[in-house]
């Protein structure tokens, strides 16, 4: 942010080349997000179909966003576990030199890597928890609620402005039809 | 201006040292932003732009069309991902009263956005068509102008706006002290308060 991004690289076509590869690494590493969005949650009882759910009807990645969602199970045991673990090394910390529970993270240590990765950030603890406390879950459902509801407002822009029979105004309706018909599957799964 | 609690961003974590969003909150955000991405071009045109920022925040139609114009300085029709991560970031900013840091923090960059002719140099008109997205009343704009344009040519070039970021941000961390201090000295004469009572007692 120190550059001059408005003027410099900004400019949208420049973006485009790389935009496929950051898009599938995006929902390659969007599990991460997942994983670390659910320590928060202390009510896990949701069925994993709800949160289940092909992301994109538009031909966008399917099969990346259904391998995050997919290995959510055994993200949300994992990142439960680490969950339990953060809060256990906090209270460690306060009762520092009370308790010998060193075996303990020793057996903890092999559970899991993902627990050991969220484990490296302990020192920032106030970050976590603030973060941990905001983010909403299921977050892509938040998200998918939001932009249909700013979505069917341009709709009704697009109509006025360029007309019904518009490729764009076509455009966006089938996009919003897309996003209808996943959020109605998911709810039915 | 607010954001719309209960909205995406409204969820969203700004560090408050660096005003920056965590890369997994870049992530979601991207991922947000292909949600909007209608056309598949990885922009987002005026519409789409006018609709999210309507629906996420309080702004007014003319300020929104405002903003647009300020990110898309190439007057392409459609701004990028990058602008829009610095347009979350400003409202984030000053959701959470950061925007004297964030000016500091990311002078550069403002600097750019406000620099709406390219020519280095950010006029008081420009300035105070914006100042509504870093919480800056008049009267600070009319001193900043008197105290900081030493070149005399009633703009700010980059020198200048770096140092009234710096004069800023350091005005904020000395009234912060001021009330911290306040506020033990409160403490402690309380305690005193109180340890008295019970020795009277």
């Amino acid at each position: 942010m120190e550059e001059k991004p408005s003027k410099v690289s900004l400019k949208p076509s420049d973006r485009h080349g790389s935009d496929k590869e950051s898009k599938e690494s995006l929902y390659s590493d969007i599990r991460d997000l997942w994983t670390t969005a659910t320590l928060s949650q202390s009510e896990l009882n949701t069925p994993l179909s709800d949160v289940c759910g092909n992301f994109d009807a538009e031909g966008r990645s399917i099969s990346h966003t259904r391998g995050w969602y997919g290995q959510g199970r055994r993200s949300l045991d994992e990142g439960d576990k680490a969950s339990r673990k953060l809060r256990r090394s906090s209270s460690m910390e306060i009762n520092e030199g009370k308790e010998d529970t060193a075996s303990e993270i020793k057996a903890e240590k092999s559970s899991s890597t993902s627990s050991l990765d969220i484990a490296k950030h302990i020192p920032h603890r106030a970050y976590w928890a603030e973060q941990q406390n905001r983010l909403p879950l299921p977050l892509m459902e938040l998200m998918e609620n939001e932009a249909l509801e700013v979505l069917t407002e341009a709709l009704w822009s697009y109509r006025l402005g360029i007309g019904r029979d518009h490729l764009l105004t076509q455009e966006l309706q089938q996009y919003i039809e897309g996003l209808k018909k996943r959020r109605s599957k998911k709810l039915y799964l | 201006m607010r954001l719309k609690e209960g909205s995406f961003l409204w969820y969203l974590y700004l560090d408050k040292t660096y005003c920056l969003l965590s890369v997994r909150n870049v992530k979601a955000l991207m991922e947000y932003f292909h949600l909007l991405d209608v056309h598949g071009k990885n922009t987002l045109n005026d519409v789409l732009f006018y609709h999210f920022l309507h629906h996420v925040t309080d702004l007014k139609k003319r300020e929104i069309n405002l903003v647009f114009d300020m990110l898309d300085w190439n007057a392409v029709g459609e701004i990028g991902f990058e602008q829009f991560y610095v347009l979350v970031c400003i409202l984030l900013a000053h959701q959470n009263h950061l925007e004297e840091r964030f000016m500091y923090r990311h002078s550069r960059t403002v600097f750019g956005l406000l620099d709406l002719e390219g020519d280095q140099k950010i006029s008081p008109e420009n300035f105070e068509m914006y100042r509504f997205l870093f919480n800056i009343q008049k009267q600070e704009l009319k001193d900043l102008f008197c105290d900081f344009d030493i070149t005399g040519d009633r703009r700010l070039n980059y020198q200048e706006f770096k140092l009234y970021t710096i004069v800023r941000i350091n005005k904020l961390q000395k009234r912060k002290e001021k009330t911290e201090n306040a506020e033990r000295e409160k403490k402690s004469l309380l305690i005193k308060k109180m340890s008295h009572q019970v020795h009277a007692s």
